[in-house]
Protein backbone atom coordinates (compact mmCIF):
# COMPACT_ATOMS: atom_id res chain seq x y z
CA UNK A 1 0.00 0.00 0.00
CA UNK A 2 1.38 3.46 -0.74
CA UNK A 3 2.16 5.71 1.96
CA UNK A 4 0.08 8.36 2.89
CA UNK A 5 -0.07 11.81 1.10
CA UNK A 6 1.02 14.66 3.41
CA UNK A 7 -0.18 18.09 2.01
CA UNK A 8 1.50 21.11 3.64
CA UNK A 9 2.20 25.07 3.32
CA UNK A 10 5.33 26.17 3.39
CA UNK A 11 6.59 29.66 2.72
CA UNK A 12 9.28 30.39 -0.11
CA UNK A 13 11.17 31.97 2.75
CA UNK A 14 11.48 29.23 4.76
CA UNK A 15 12.09 26.40 2.08
CA UNK A 16 15.13 24.23 2.68
CA UNK A 17 15.03 20.53 1.44
CA UNK A 18 12.11 21.35 -0.41
CA UNK A 19 13.64 23.61 -2.63
CA UNK A 20 15.73 21.86 -4.46
CA UNK A 21 12.69 19.10 -5.05
CA UNK A 22 10.32 21.70 -6.26
CA UNK A 23 13.01 22.49 -8.63
CA UNK A 24 13.59 18.81 -9.92
CA UNK A 25 10.06 19.03 -10.13
CA UNK A 26 9.09 21.94 -12.21
CA UNK A 27 11.78 21.02 -14.10
CA UNK A 28 9.27 17.82 -15.16
CA UNK A 29 6.89 20.10 -16.40
CA UNK A 30 9.17 22.26 -18.51
CA UNK A 31 8.49 25.22 -15.92
CA UNK A 32 11.57 27.29 -14.02
CA UNK A 33 11.62 28.84 -10.22
CA UNK A 34 9.84 31.73 -9.82
CA UNK A 35 11.42 34.21 -7.05
CA UNK A 36 7.97 36.41 -6.91
CA UNK A 37 5.75 33.38 -5.67
CA UNK A 38 5.61 34.17 -1.53
CA UNK A 39 3.75 30.09 -0.89
CA UNK A 40 4.39 26.74 -1.84
CA UNK A 41 1.61 24.11 -1.45
CA UNK A 42 3.33 20.73 -1.53
CA UNK A 43 2.56 17.00 -1.53
CA UNK A 44 4.56 14.40 0.13
CA UNK A 45 4.43 10.77 -0.54
CA UNK A 46 7.07 9.58 2.18
CA UNK A 47 10.62 11.25 1.61
CA UNK A 48 9.56 11.97 -1.56
CA UNK A 49 7.80 15.53 -2.76
CA UNK A 50 5.27 14.48 -5.80
CA UNK A 51 3.07 17.80 -6.06
CA UNK A 52 3.36 21.52 -5.97
CA UNK A 53 1.34 24.57 -6.38
CA UNK A 54 2.92 28.30 -6.11
CA UNK A 55 1.07 31.35 -4.97
CA UNK A 56 2.63 34.76 -6.03
CA UNK A 57 -0.42 36.66 -4.11
CA UNK A 58 -3.73 36.91 -6.43
CA UNK A 59 -1.79 34.71 -9.08
CA UNK A 60 -1.21 30.93 -9.25
CA UNK A 61 1.94 29.90 -10.61
CA UNK A 62 4.70 27.03 -10.46
CA UNK A 63 2.12 23.96 -10.27
CA UNK A 64 3.61 20.01 -11.09
CA UNK A 65 2.84 17.21 -10.15
CA UNK A 66 5.25 14.43 -10.46
CA UNK A 67 4.52 12.04 -13.85
CA UNK A 68 3.36 9.20 -11.94
CA UNK A 69 0.87 10.94 -10.25
CA UNK A 70 -1.18 12.86 -12.74
CA UNK A 71 -4.53 12.08 -14.37
CA UNK A 72 -5.09 10.46 -10.29
CA UNK A 73 -7.14 12.55 -7.43
CA UNK A 74 -4.14 14.08 -6.37
CA UNK A 75 -4.57 17.32 -8.84
CA UNK A 76 -7.77 18.23 -7.50
CA UNK A 77 -6.34 17.62 -3.34
CA UNK A 78 -3.66 20.02 -4.54
CA UNK A 79 -6.05 22.62 -6.11
CA UNK A 80 -8.25 22.69 -2.91
CA UNK A 81 -5.26 22.61 -0.64
CA UNK A 82 -3.84 25.84 -2.88
CA UNK A 83 -7.55 27.79 -3.12
CA UNK A 84 -8.02 27.44 0.72
CA UNK A 85 -4.03 28.21 1.52
CA UNK A 86 -4.89 31.69 -1.02
CA UNK A 87 -8.73 32.59 0.76
CA UNK A 88 -6.90 32.59 4.58
CA UNK A 89 -4.13 35.01 2.76
CA UNK A 90 -7.34 37.57 1.60
CA UNK A 91 -6.89 36.06 -2.09
CA UNK A 92 -10.57 35.33 -2.97
CA UNK A 93 -10.20 36.41 -6.50
CA UNK A 94 -7.67 34.57 -8.82
CA UNK A 95 -5.48 34.16 -11.94
CA UNK A 96 -2.99 31.78 -12.95
CA UNK A 97 -1.28 31.21 -16.42
CA UNK A 98 -0.71 28.31 -18.32
CA UNK A 99 -0.36 26.50 -21.79
CA UNK A 100 -3.60 26.54 -23.23
CA UNK A 101 -3.11 22.58 -23.44
CA UNK A 102 -3.58 22.62 -19.95
CA UNK A 103 -6.45 25.11 -19.78
CA UNK A 104 -8.81 21.79 -19.43
CA UNK A 105 -6.83 20.62 -16.19
CA UNK A 106 -7.52 24.01 -14.58
CA UNK A 107 -10.79 23.70 -15.17
CA UNK A 108 -11.52 20.98 -12.90
CA UNK A 109 -9.74 23.63 -10.26
CA UNK A 110 -12.60 26.10 -11.31
CA UNK A 111 -10.67 28.18 -13.16
CA UNK A 112 -11.94 29.52 -16.58
CA UNK A 113 -10.16 30.87 -19.94
CA UNK A 114 -10.16 34.78 -20.15
CA UNK A 115 -8.01 34.86 -23.37
CA UNK A 116 -5.89 32.51 -25.21
CA UNK A 117 -2.39 33.62 -27.26
CA UNK A 118 -2.45 30.75 -29.85
CA UNK A 119 0.16 28.27 -29.20
CA UNK A 120 1.42 30.00 -26.39
CA UNK A 121 -0.31 31.03 -23.49
CA UNK A 122 -3.66 31.06 -21.27
CA UNK A 123 -5.08 33.53 -18.57
CA UNK A 124 -7.67 32.16 -16.53
CA UNK A 125 -9.58 33.25 -13.39
CA UNK A 126 -11.20 31.36 -10.82
CA UNK A 127 -14.86 32.91 -11.58
CA UNK A 128 -17.08 31.99 -14.18
CA UNK A 129 -18.68 35.58 -14.01
CA UNK A 130 -16.28 38.02 -12.75
CA UNK A 131 -15.34 39.37 -16.57
CA UNK A 132 -19.04 39.68 -17.43
CA UNK A 133 -19.86 41.28 -14.11
CA UNK A 134 -16.71 43.82 -14.76
CA UNK A 135 -17.93 43.95 -18.43
CA UNK A 136 -21.19 45.09 -16.98
CA UNK A 137 -20.54 47.69 -14.87
CA UNK A 138 -18.44 49.10 -17.60
CA UNK A 139 -21.59 49.00 -20.40
CA UNK A 140 -23.39 51.20 -17.92
CA UNK A 141 -20.75 53.56 -18.76
CA UNK A 142 -21.02 54.08 -22.57
CA UNK A 143 -20.65 56.96 -24.44
CA UNK A 144 -22.92 57.24 -27.66
CA UNK A 145 -20.72 58.31 -30.99
CA UNK A 146 -18.86 56.49 -33.58
CA UNK A 147 -15.13 57.09 -32.98
CA UNK A 148 -14.38 56.32 -28.71
CA UNK A 149 -11.15 56.71 -27.80
CA UNK A 150 -9.47 55.23 -24.53
CA UNK A 151 -5.87 55.75 -23.12
CA UNK A 152 -4.50 53.71 -19.98
CA UNK A 153 -2.27 55.58 -18.21
CA UNK A 154 -0.37 55.15 -14.82
CA UNK A 155 -0.36 58.76 -14.49
CA UNK A 156 2.81 58.18 -11.62
CA UNK A 157 1.94 60.90 -11.25
CA UNK A 158 -0.23 63.25 -13.68
CA UNK A 159 1.91 65.39 -16.02
CA UNK A 160 1.26 68.01 -18.82
CA UNK A 161 2.45 65.54 -20.56
CA UNK A 162 -0.78 63.22 -20.26
CA UNK A 163 -2.98 66.23 -20.18
CA UNK A 164 -1.54 66.80 -23.58
CA UNK A 165 -1.92 63.34 -25.02
CA UNK A 166 -5.90 63.35 -23.17
CA UNK A 167 -6.20 66.69 -24.58
CA UNK A 168 -5.19 65.27 -28.61
CA UNK A 169 -7.36 62.02 -28.14
CA UNK A 170 -10.48 63.89 -26.88
CA UNK A 171 -10.29 66.12 -29.21
CA UNK A 172 -10.07 63.99 -32.30
CA UNK A 173 -12.93 61.48 -30.74
CA UNK A 174 -17.05 61.36 -29.71
CA UNK A 175 -15.69 60.29 -26.78
CA UNK A 176 -12.49 59.43 -24.02
CA UNK A 177 -12.27 56.91 -21.80
CA UNK A 178 -9.38 57.06 -19.66
CA UNK A 179 -8.02 53.97 -17.43
CA UNK A 180 -5.81 54.61 -14.19
CA UNK A 181 -3.47 51.68 -13.53
CA UNK A 182 -4.78 50.25 -10.60
CA UNK A 183 -1.82 48.51 -9.14
CA UNK A 184 -0.15 49.38 -6.04
CA UNK A 185 3.64 49.25 -7.45
CA UNK A 186 4.25 53.38 -7.84
CA UNK A 187 5.83 56.24 -5.77
CA UNK A 188 2.46 57.29 -5.61
CA UNK A 189 -0.30 55.81 -4.45
CA UNK A 190 -3.59 54.36 -6.55
CA UNK A 191 -5.71 56.90 -5.17
CA UNK A 192 -3.56 59.96 -5.57
CA UNK A 193 -2.69 59.33 -9.10
CA UNK A 194 -6.53 58.43 -9.89
CA UNK A 195 -7.28 61.61 -8.06
CA UNK A 196 -4.99 63.97 -9.84
CA UNK A 197 -5.71 62.36 -12.87
CA UNK A 198 -9.73 63.37 -12.19
CA UNK A 199 -8.51 66.88 -11.37
CA UNK A 200 -5.48 67.38 -14.31
CA UNK A 201 -7.82 66.49 -16.95
CA UNK A 202 -11.12 68.02 -15.61
CA UNK A 203 -10.69 70.44 -17.93
CA UNK A 204 -11.65 68.26 -21.02
CA UNK A 205 -15.53 68.03 -21.75
CA UNK A 206 -16.06 64.62 -23.30
CA UNK A 207 -13.93 62.60 -20.86
CA UNK A 208 -14.54 59.74 -18.08
CA UNK A 209 -11.69 58.72 -15.54
CA UNK A 210 -12.41 55.25 -14.95
CA UNK A 211 -10.67 53.34 -12.09
CA UNK A 212 -8.08 50.55 -13.06
CA UNK A 213 -8.82 46.68 -12.53
CA UNK A 214 -7.30 43.83 -12.61
CA UNK A 215 -7.88 43.35 -15.72
CA UNK A 216 -6.01 46.63 -17.21
CA UNK A 217 -1.85 46.28 -16.72
CA UNK A 218 -2.28 44.32 -13.59
CA UNK A 219 -0.01 42.26 -11.51
CA UNK A 220 -2.44 39.87 -13.10
CA UNK A 221 -2.29 40.50 -17.28
CA UNK A 222 1.08 42.15 -16.94
CA UNK A 223 3.45 41.16 -14.19
CA UNK A 224 6.47 42.68 -15.80
CA UNK A 225 4.80 46.08 -16.58
CA UNK A 226 5.87 46.11 -12.41
CA UNK A 227 9.30 44.99 -12.50
CA UNK A 228 11.22 47.38 -15.41
CA UNK A 229 14.64 46.82 -15.61
CA UNK A 230 14.76 43.60 -14.08
CA UNK A 231 13.48 41.49 -17.01
CA UNK A 232 12.76 41.37 -20.64
CA UNK A 233 9.23 42.37 -21.56
CA UNK A 234 7.59 38.77 -22.21
CA UNK A 235 5.58 39.47 -25.24
CA UNK A 236 3.19 36.85 -24.29
CA UNK A 237 2.31 38.99 -21.00
CA UNK A 238 1.52 41.98 -23.36
CA UNK A 239 -0.69 39.84 -25.93
CA UNK A 240 -2.39 38.68 -22.93
CA UNK A 241 -2.91 42.38 -21.40
CA UNK A 242 -3.41 43.83 -24.79
CA UNK A 243 -6.10 40.53 -26.23
CA UNK A 244 -7.70 41.30 -22.74
CA UNK A 245 -8.34 45.17 -24.12
CA UNK A 246 -9.55 43.98 -27.27
CA UNK A 247 -11.74 41.47 -26.43
CA UNK A 248 -13.38 42.56 -23.05
CA UNK A 249 -12.87 46.07 -22.26
CA UNK A 250 -13.18 47.93 -25.71
CA UNK A 251 -16.64 46.23 -26.49
CA UNK A 252 -17.77 47.16 -23.16
CA UNK A 253 -17.30 50.63 -24.32
CA UNK A 254 -17.40 50.38 -27.87
CA UNK A 255 -13.77 51.78 -28.00
CA UNK A 256 -12.41 51.82 -31.61
CA UNK A 257 -9.44 53.97 -30.82
CA UNK A 258 -6.52 53.37 -28.46
CA UNK A 259 -4.29 56.53 -27.96
CA UNK A 260 -0.91 56.25 -26.84
CA UNK A 261 2.35 58.50 -26.13
CA UNK A 262 5.60 57.45 -27.94
CA UNK A 263 7.97 56.68 -25.69
CA UNK A 264 11.71 57.47 -26.43
CA UNK A 265 12.68 56.51 -22.43
CA UNK A 266 11.44 53.54 -21.05
CA UNK A 267 11.84 50.16 -22.63
CA UNK A 268 9.40 48.42 -21.47
CA UNK A 269 6.64 50.85 -22.18
CA UNK A 270 8.04 51.16 -25.58
CA UNK A 271 8.05 47.64 -26.29
CA UNK A 272 4.53 47.98 -24.97
CA UNK A 273 3.53 50.42 -27.37
CA UNK A 274 5.00 48.68 -30.64
CA UNK A 275 2.96 45.13 -29.19
CA UNK A 276 -0.15 47.39 -29.05
CA UNK A 277 -0.03 47.57 -32.80
CA UNK A 278 -0.01 44.13 -33.45
CA UNK A 279 -1.88 42.94 -30.87
CA UNK A 280 -5.31 45.40 -30.86
CA UNK A 281 -5.17 45.94 -34.72
CA UNK A 282 -2.91 42.92 -36.50
CA UNK A 283 -3.49 39.80 -34.91
CA UNK A 284 -6.29 37.59 -35.01
CA UNK A 285 -9.17 37.86 -33.03
CA UNK A 286 -12.79 37.37 -32.20
CA UNK A 287 -12.67 41.14 -31.82
CA UNK A 288 -12.54 43.87 -34.07
CA UNK A 289 -9.28 45.57 -34.87
CA UNK A 290 -8.75 48.86 -32.53
CA UNK A 291 -6.96 51.55 -34.18
CA UNK A 292 -3.89 52.16 -32.46
CA UNK A 293 -2.66 55.91 -32.49
CA UNK A 294 0.92 56.79 -31.28
CA UNK A 295 0.80 60.94 -30.26
CA UNK A 296 4.83 62.56 -30.29
CA UNK A 297 5.51 63.40 -26.75
CA UNK A 298 5.05 66.76 -25.85
CA UNK A 299 8.13 68.47 -24.88
CA UNK A 300 9.18 71.29 -22.54
CA UNK A 301 12.83 72.95 -23.37
CA UNK A 302 13.34 70.62 -25.59
CA UNK A 303 12.86 67.68 -23.49
CA UNK A 304 9.94 65.12 -23.28
CA UNK A 305 7.72 65.78 -20.19
CA UNK A 306 7.49 62.52 -18.73
CA UNK A 307 6.23 61.50 -14.91
CA UNK A 308 9.41 59.35 -14.78
CA UNK A 309 11.31 63.29 -15.14
CA UNK A 310 9.30 64.46 -12.53
CA UNK A 311 10.27 61.71 -10.44
CA UNK A 312 13.69 62.32 -11.06
CA UNK A 313 13.27 66.07 -10.55
CA UNK A 314 11.75 65.18 -7.39
CA UNK A 315 14.88 62.96 -5.95
CA UNK A 316 17.15 65.69 -6.47
CA UNK A 317 14.76 67.96 -4.82
CA UNK A 318 14.07 70.26 -7.12
CA UNK A 319 10.55 71.14 -6.82
CA UNK A 320 10.64 74.31 -8.66
CA UNK A 321 11.77 73.05 -11.69
CA UNK A 322 8.83 70.71 -12.13
CA UNK A 323 5.83 73.76 -11.77
CA UNK A 324 6.44 73.60 -15.80
CA UNK A 325 6.23 70.34 -15.84
CA UNK A 326 2.67 69.43 -14.15
CA UNK A 327 -1.07 70.57 -13.91
CA UNK A 328 -2.07 72.90 -11.02
CA UNK A 329 -3.56 70.18 -9.07
CA UNK A 330 -0.39 67.97 -8.98
CA UNK A 331 1.96 70.73 -8.33
CA UNK A 332 -0.15 71.15 -4.90
CA UNK A 333 -0.10 67.83 -3.92
CA UNK A 334 3.81 67.55 -4.11
CA UNK A 335 4.49 70.93 -2.35
CA UNK A 336 2.30 69.57 0.30
CA UNK A 337 3.81 66.11 0.60
CA UNK A 338 7.42 67.30 -0.19
CA UNK A 339 7.62 70.97 -0.29
CA UNK A 340 8.34 71.24 3.61
CA UNK A 341 11.10 68.90 3.66
CA UNK A 342 12.62 69.88 0.96
CA UNK A 343 12.62 74.03 2.41
CA UNK A 344 13.23 73.09 5.91
CA UNK A 345 16.52 71.24 4.29
CA UNK A 346 17.14 74.51 2.54
CA UNK A 347 16.91 76.33 5.53
CA UNK A 348 19.29 74.00 7.92
CA UNK A 349 22.10 74.22 4.85
CA UNK A 350 21.52 78.12 5.66
CA UNK A 351 22.28 77.55 9.24
CA UNK A 352 25.28 75.31 9.10
CA UNK B 1 -29.90 36.93 5.79
CA UNK B 2 -27.14 38.60 3.62
CA UNK B 3 -23.58 37.78 1.88
CA UNK B 4 -21.45 40.42 3.35
CA UNK B 5 -18.14 38.99 2.79
CA UNK B 6 -16.47 36.25 0.88
CA UNK B 7 -16.35 32.60 1.80
CA UNK B 8 -15.91 29.77 0.70
CA UNK B 9 -17.00 25.93 1.71
CA UNK B 10 -15.91 22.41 0.46
CA UNK B 11 -13.50 20.88 -1.47
CA UNK B 12 -12.79 20.28 -5.54
CA UNK B 13 -11.86 16.57 -4.59
CA UNK B 14 -14.50 13.83 -6.18
CA UNK B 15 -18.06 13.71 -4.80
CA UNK B 16 -17.90 16.84 -3.14
CA UNK B 17 -18.46 20.71 -4.22
CA UNK B 18 -16.66 23.83 -3.78
CA UNK B 19 -19.34 26.93 -2.85
CA UNK B 20 -17.83 30.30 -3.20
CA UNK B 21 -20.19 33.06 -2.20
CA UNK B 22 -19.22 36.93 -2.33
CA UNK B 23 -21.29 40.30 -1.28
CA UNK B 24 -23.76 41.18 -4.38
CA UNK B 25 -23.18 45.20 -5.48
CA UNK B 26 -26.50 44.95 -7.01
CA UNK B 27 -28.23 43.29 -3.83
CA UNK B 28 -29.15 40.70 -5.66
CA UNK B 29 -29.10 37.03 -5.57
CA UNK B 30 -27.21 35.15 -8.20
CA UNK B 31 -26.64 31.65 -8.61
CA UNK B 32 -24.19 30.15 -10.48
CA UNK B 33 -23.41 26.20 -10.75
CA UNK B 34 -21.01 24.04 -12.59
CA UNK B 35 -21.47 20.48 -12.54
CA UNK B 36 -19.41 17.52 -14.09
CA UNK B 37 -22.87 15.92 -13.72
CA UNK B 38 -24.47 18.85 -15.48
CA UNK B 39 -26.50 17.22 -18.05
CA UNK B 40 -27.80 14.70 -16.06
CA UNK B 41 -28.05 16.24 -12.30
CA UNK B 42 -28.05 20.12 -12.79
CA UNK B 43 -31.90 20.63 -12.28
CA UNK B 44 -31.53 18.69 -9.39
CA UNK B 45 -28.29 20.34 -7.95
CA UNK B 46 -29.80 24.16 -8.71
CA UNK B 47 -32.84 22.79 -7.06
CA UNK B 48 -30.98 21.63 -3.54
CA UNK B 49 -29.17 25.10 -3.72
CA UNK B 50 -32.18 26.89 -3.92
CA UNK B 51 -34.28 25.20 -1.49
CA UNK B 52 -31.34 25.30 0.79
CA UNK B 53 -30.72 28.83 -0.01
CA UNK B 54 -34.43 29.57 0.88
CA UNK B 55 -34.72 27.93 3.76
CA UNK B 56 -31.41 30.33 5.25
CA UNK B 57 -33.52 33.66 3.67
CA UNK B 58 -30.93 34.76 2.00
CA UNK B 59 -31.75 37.50 0.48
CA UNK B 60 -28.50 39.23 -1.73
CA UNK B 61 -25.52 37.72 -2.61
CA UNK B 62 -23.05 35.79 -5.27
CA UNK B 63 -22.84 31.63 -5.31
CA UNK B 64 -20.83 30.43 -7.34
CA UNK B 65 -20.83 26.47 -7.60
CA UNK B 66 -18.28 24.09 -8.60
CA UNK B 67 -20.15 20.47 -8.44
CA UNK B 68 -18.07 17.42 -8.69
CA UNK B 69 -20.68 15.10 -8.37
CA UNK B 70 -21.91 15.75 -4.78
CA UNK B 71 -25.34 13.83 -3.60
CA UNK B 72 -28.22 16.35 -1.59
CA UNK B 73 -27.13 16.22 2.01
CA UNK B 74 -23.14 17.15 1.02
CA UNK B 75 -24.59 20.01 -1.30
CA UNK B 76 -26.62 21.40 1.60
CA UNK B 77 -24.22 21.42 4.30
CA UNK B 78 -21.73 23.21 1.91
CA UNK B 79 -24.10 25.67 0.99
CA UNK B 80 -24.34 26.15 4.40
CA UNK B 81 -21.47 26.54 5.79
CA UNK B 82 -20.21 29.00 2.94
CA UNK B 83 -23.67 30.68 3.79
CA UNK B 84 -23.30 30.88 7.23
CA UNK B 85 -19.74 32.20 6.71
CA UNK B 86 -19.84 34.53 4.17
CA UNK B 87 -22.90 36.37 6.24
CA UNK B 88 -20.56 36.34 9.45
CA UNK B 89 -23.30 34.23 11.31
CA UNK B 90 -22.82 34.27 14.53
CA UNK B 91 -25.74 33.16 16.04
CA UNK B 92 -26.71 29.60 14.58
CA UNK B 93 -30.69 29.04 13.86
CA UNK B 94 -30.39 25.28 14.15
CA UNK B 95 -34.26 24.93 12.45
CA UNK B 96 -33.08 26.63 9.66
CA UNK B 97 -30.41 24.39 9.36
CA UNK B 98 -32.37 21.02 9.37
Amino acid sequence: MPAELEFYTVDAGELSQEREQIERLLRESDLGWDSRVGTFVVCREGAQLIACAGLDRDVVKCVAISPAFRGSSLSLQLGSELLKVAMERGHFHLFLFTKPENAVFFRGWGFYPLVEVQDRVTLMENSPIAIRKYCKDLQALRQPGGKIGCIVMNANPLTLGHRYLAEIAAGACDWLHVFIVREEASMFSYAERYELASQGLSNIRNITVHHGSEYIISRATFPSYFLKGKCAVDECFTAVDLLLFREYIAPALDITHRYVGTEPICQVTNKYNQDMKLWLEAANSRSPSIEVVEVPRTTWRGGPISASEVRRLLQDKSLGKIEELVPESTMNLLISRFGDKQKSEMTHGVEH
Amino acid sequence: MRIITEAVAGTLESSDLLVKVSPSREKTLEIHVTSDVMKQFGTQIRRVVDDTLQGLAVTDGLIVIEDKGALDYAIRARVQAAVLRGAASKELNWEQLS
